[in-house]
């Protein structure tokens, strides 16, 4: 190329990559004509020929095909496209005073597969994320023990390893719905769930290591963060299937989900998988912590209220279409949603497009897991008119997910955490989907 | 354990058998702190740990009752982080606190979110009050109307409060506030004071308030057909969906500007580290948009304003306690905050 050293063309070229990505369609026409200009025109003009338009569709030929891409390490660690820069977790700022003890959503009409990625789970906060040094942490395990221990972070990796895919959900996901939808997508009515791969050590195979007295029946659990957050854990579910937890999809557990360490219990209430885990303590009756009595316990219509509600019972929602996932023109289209259950394996999904008066089996589809998301897919012609969209879901226990009127009848309105009622979509006929609940 | 067996010497590949490669590949996930790899992982016959494992097993079965990994812990050092208290007192400190040093200390330190009778400003939890209110259309749950036990407030306001500098209080100050915390729930008189001794005698209204989770409630059956009458089905719908307008701006990328961006990143960091302080007036913080409140600090100018952001100033730590921001969204923060004066 006349007038260029191959250093500096190199140079230019990056520039005008660089340059050229910031321009909308429009403007990169006449970007493009320039640069060919700063080139030295000829040889270039030649090369490209005649399809230079304002157009990366076909026949044009791509932009992004006419140059050179980012080099490696370019991002070292590697984020999605900017086209996807609406994949985020969102929040409702008037569900808390702040934005330090919150709560954000799983954008879930974005996702595939069974795998939240870890970006995108959902965050819940008392205190905020503490930024700890794994080197500075401990974790302690005490009390009713023959052998208190103390443990950093490398030896709790020296344990047997085990990676298992659960899902994580708030008790409070759709506890804003139990009077009106008031909600306008699904983001905001079951966003508070995630589910990924976690990697840890089986707490039982600690509780081995501690060798826990007889007379020991729960376990506290305490976090360190500024809210120091516990909850009283039965000992039966920590010998069962309880993690602790250091991985995450593969890489260290995320500072959000409690790096470098958290308890996770599959299946049950998020706030019991404690984050920023540095205590374990061995006793012979529950704690009765604030997160286990002024909240997280379920007020009923009389007055009194359940406590230790642990378990996520099963649940499912249909996240295409959705209100961010709308229909547009007639034809077919994969009805598709998430299914999953505290309690073990989903059997099945139901889904209705008439608000519930008739039903049909909607496929499982992908892995069927214990205590962990689960697919289903129906597909269906689509010609303008105007649907009720529902699923529901059965796990291996016989539990069949309840219709929206069993649950208020049992717990009235005001019972906040828990809601897993079957969940309505109002498809219009011109394809937008609406929040919608129904009386009957 | 494994130090025992470094020291032997590695074993000829061609030597092992299918099964003791397995047993191999399982004891090497075991031993994860050590280097060795798995080819010259050192093992011998004579020595060999795993003698029970048949041909094709895939169970270890060599394994210790338990992992000695870990290390004894003492009691003092337990002690620093055992800070739980149980409803009957298992856990307190020795100390006490009146009502009447509570009121002095709950005044500076907790009424600014709790409110000066326990009502709560703004979505900031409420204390005090709503006695019978639990089977009401808006039920209050406070800690004479709902809370079973006082050990969870003494615990609580122990492990986290005040919110914006947790595990700041001495025992003394914890006993102080719960006693004037209980008092403004009228489960104590005026003169109380509240100790370790007398700690078991609080009885709270609501004890008997809660029952074990006897879910499952409901049972729905899997009906496909006729399954209800749908004239009798009223939809009630909810909001429509706005973001999806955000949504296409977003992506075009033209829409917003770069300022935009970093006016919206300035609000996001008030939103998440500034707020708590500055929306309530916590550690005298002067409160957003409240003229009176920054009128002296604007006549030292804007300059000593930053200044008094990136150093800290009597409550505020430096940055805010935000030390892993830059200098220059700090800046733009408290320009947003000035800005709305």
């Amino acid at each position: 190329m006349d007038g260029f050293s191959q250093k500096e063309e190199q140079k230019l070229l990056k520039t005008l990559h660089q340059e050229g990505n910031k321009l909308d369609l429009i403007e990169r026409r006449q970007f493009l004509k320039n640069s060919l200009v700063m080139l030295g025109g000829g040889a270039l003009a030649v090369k490209t020929g005649s399809v230079i338009a304002n157009s990366n569709l076909p026949p044009s030929i791509p932009g992004w095909t006419r140059q050179l891409g980012e080099g490696v390490l370019t991002n070292p660690y590697g984020l999605p496209s900017e086209y996807e820069k609406n994949t985020i977790r969102r929040t409702v700022d008037w569900l808390t005073p702040d934005r330090i003890s919150s709560v954000s959503m799983t954008p879930l009409h974005k996702l595939k597969g069974i795998i939240t990625p870890n970006g995108l789970a959902f965050e819940r906060y008392h205190g905020g994320v503490p930024n700890i040094n794994p080197d500075e942490h401990r974790l302690i395990i005490h009390g009713l023990v023959k052998r208190p221990l103390i443990f950093t972070m490398e030896e709790l990796k020296r344990f047997p390893s085990i990676s298992e895919i659960k899902f994580l959900e708030c008790p409070a996901n759709g506890g804003m719905e139990w009077k009106v939808p008031q909600m306008e997508g699904l983001q905001f009515t079951h966003g508070m769930l995630s589910c990924c791969e976690w990697t840890g050590v089986r707490l039982s195979t600690l509780l081995d290591a501690v060798g826990v007295k007889p007379e020991g029946k729960w376990i506290l659990a305490e976090g360190a963060d500024g809210s120091a957050m516990t909850r009283s854990i039965p000992i039966e579910k920590a010998l069962d299937d309880a993690i602790i937890v250091y991985a995450q999809n593969g890489e260290a557990l995320r500072k959000e989900q409690g790096y470098p360490i958290r308890l996770m219990n599959p299946g049950w209430e998020g706030n019991t998988c404690i984050k920023w885990l540095r205590r374990l303590e061995i006793g012979d009756k529950p704690w009765y912590q604030r997160e286990e009595t002024s909240k997280y316990t379920d007020l009923m219509p009389d007055g009194r209220a359940r406590k230790f509600s642990f378990v996520q019972e099963c649940n499912s929602v249909i996240t295409s279409p959705s209100p961010e996932v709308p229909l547009k023109d007639k034809g077919w289209y994969e009805i598709e949603g998430i299914a999953w259950s505290g309690k073990g394996k989903i059997k099945g999904v139901d889904i209705s497009l008439d608000g519930g008066v008739s039903w049909r089996p909607a496929p499982l589809k992908g892995l069927i897991l214990s205590k962990c998301l689960t697919r289903f897919s129906y597909m269906a012609n689509w010609q303008g008119e105007p649907l009720l969209l529902q699923s529901r879901a059965w796990d291996e226990t016989g539990y069949v997910q309840p219709t929206f009127k069993q649950l208020r009848a049992e717990r009235g309105g005001n019972s906040v955490y828990h809601r897993n009622a079957i969940h309505t979509w109002k498809v219009h006929n011109n394809g937008s989907v609406q929040n919608a609940q129904l009386s009957d | 354990m494994h130090n025992s067996l470094i020291s032997r010497p590695p074993i000829n590949e061609n030597t092992k058998t299918n099964s003791i490669k397995i047993v191999l590949l399982c004891l090497a996930a075991i031993l994860s702190g050590c280097s060795q790899s798995k080819t010259t992982l050192p093992l011998d016959k004579e020595q060999s740990q795993i003698n029970n494992v048949k041909s094709g097993a895939t169970v270890q079965t060599d394994l210790p009752p338990h992992f000695p990994i870990g290390n004894p812990v003492s009691k003092e050092v337990i002690a620093g982080w055992d800070i739980d208290v149980r409803p009957d007192g298992l856990g307190l400190p020795e100390g006490s606190g009146s009502v009447e040093d509570g009121e002095e200390l709950y005044e500076e330190k907790c009424s600014m979110c709790h409110g000066s009778f326990g009502e709560g400003e703004d979505q900031w939890p409420k204390l005090a009050g709503g006695m019978g209110s639990l089977t009401a259309e808006r039920p209050e749950k406070t800690v004479a109307s709902f809370w079973p036990y006082a050990s969870t407030l003494w615990d609580y306001i122990n492990r986290t409060m005040p919110f914006p500098a947790p595990q700041s209080l001495t025992p003394n100050e914890v006993y102080a506030v719960t006693a004037y915390v209980l008092n403004l729930n009228e489960i104590v008189d005026d003169e109380f004071v509240l100790s370790k001794e007398n700690f078991a005698t609080i009885q709270m209204p609501n004890k008997n308030g809660f029952y074990v989770d006897d879910r499952p409630d409901t049972n729905n059956q899997r009906c496909m057909q006729n399954c209800k009458d749908p004239n009798r089905i009223k939809v009630i719908l909810g909001p429509k969906y706005a973001i999806a307008q955000m949504t296409t701006k977003n992506t075009q990328g033209s829409a917003e500007t770069a300022q935009d961006s970093e006016n919206k990143l300035a609000i996001d960091t008030y939103e998440s580290s500034c707020k708590v302080c500055h929306a309530t007036g916590i550690g005298n913080a002067p409160k957003l948009a409240n003229q009176e409140d920054w009128a002296k600090r604007l006549k030292q100018g804007k300059d000593a304003i930053y200044a008094n952001t990136l150093n800290g100033l009597n409550e505020m730590p430096a940055k805010g306690g935000r030390s892993d921001l830059s200098e220059d969204r700090l800046k733009a923060v408290v320009d947003y905050m000035l800005s709305t004066l």
